[in-house]
């Protein structure tokens, strides 16, 4: 069984992503969408940690467009579409609300 | 000619939404919400619980050059004829009633009407027996 | 056979009416006997502090519905001992004393267990 967790809110003075890297799985991924993406501005601890961690990640393009970050080479920005199909390829979704 | 090969998969979701219309989750619920018909698959429900409620109301006014993302809403379910339930407790607590509740507590305004129904927490548990996913979407 | 789903409460008792809603989610599960689970991870760990006083903020009482919930057939009752522990909160004086306390990779093995999720 595996989970597709959905994070929606900035990293920085939220510990949604601190708690959801402590319970991800293996077989897990975690969709960055909405303020979390700002987990992909470089030189910060967010970025640090995932870049480490060597989870499958994926970022809402539309949502790291509006922020002009860029997505590094371990992390897939993706559309609706595709959001979509992970949502299917995984067992199940977890939004962190 | 297409041949037997490739067996599409229709997926049933059950997409539930907590957030206010002006929140940027209820946009990404919508444009998920498309995506799936538009991939083929079929929503058994929306179900609109906590703040998610508002998305469904007809007094909400967005301004003129801004996503009127009630109207949406609307628009998209009356096109699919998607089953759109809102929540009863979560609407009478945050004012969002319709003609019948309405007159039941004696109030004036009249924010929910068709497609929207208002019914109870049992429809969510039982979008999530019909669903193969349940998608939330909610918060920032 | 039904599917199961695991209900995560995240908000504190008096950060307005979320810790409720998330509760009546559960609820109503139980009510319908269909397989639901609790889990109070982050901030919601505070539901659970033995001492309240819900008169002070003139607000209703969840702790007493929390005790109910065996009682509404709702059996699988989870805390995050990491998060208890972070707020100071000893996991063995909680007021929910049918809970199960869990380390993080016990919850990671929970997600496993459960076909769907909510997390509020």
């Amino acid at each position: 069984m595996s989970t597709l967790h959905v994070l929606s809110h900035s990293p920085f003075g939220d510990d949604r992503l601190t708690s959801c890297l402590r319970v991800i799985g293996a077989e897990d991924a975690l969709l960055l969408s909405g303020d979390a993406v700002y987990a992909l501005q470089p030189g910060t601890t967010p970025f640090d940690s995932l870049g480490t961690r060597g989870l499958r990640l994926f970022v809402l393009a539309e949502d790291a467009q509006a922020r002009d970050l860029l997505t590094p080479d371990w992390a897939e920005a993706i559309d609706y579409p595709a959001f979509v199909e992970l949502s299917i390829h995984y067992d199940k979704v977890n939004s962190w609300l | 000619m297409r041949t037997g090969l490739l067996i599409e998969f229709v997926m049933k979701f059950a997409i539930a939404l907590f957030s206010a219309a002006h929140a940027p989750s209820s946009r990404r619920a919508l444009l998920f919400a498309q995506a799936a018909l538009a991939g083929g698959h079929e929503i058994v429900r929306l179900f609109f619980y906590q703040d998610g409620v508002y998305n469904a109301s007809s007094s909400v006014v967005t301004p003129q050059d801004e996503l009127d993302l009630p109207r949406q809403w609307r628009a998209f379910v009356s096109e699919h004829r998607l089953d759109g339930v809102v929540c009863i407790a979560a609407a009478l607590r945050r004012g969002v009633l319709n003609e019948e509740e309405a007159r039941r507590y004696q109030r004036e305004a009249v924010a929910i009407a068709a497609p929207w129904e208002l019914s109870g927490l049992g429809q969510l548990h039982d979008a999530v027996q019909d669903a193969d996913r349940l998608i939330c979407f909610g918060g920032a | 056979m039904a599917k199961s789903l695991l209900i995560i409460s995240r908000q504190s008792p008096w950060s307005g009416p979320s810790a409720r809603e998330a509760l009546d989610v559960v609820l109503a599960g139980g009510a319908f006997d269909l397989p639901v689970g609790l889990l109070f991870l982050d901030d919601g760990v505070f539901q659970l502090a033995a001492k309240q006083d819900a008169r002070a903020l003139q607000q209703k009482d969840l702790s007493a519905n929390l005790q109910a919930l065996p009682m509404f057939g709702v059996d699988d009752l989870f805390v995050c001992g990491d998060s208890a522990a972070e707020r100071g909160l000893n996991p063995k004086l909680l007021s929910l004393e049918a809970a199960q306390v869990l380390s993080a990779g016990e919850i990671t093995a929970l997600f496993n267990r459960y076909d769907q999720v909510i997390t509020l």
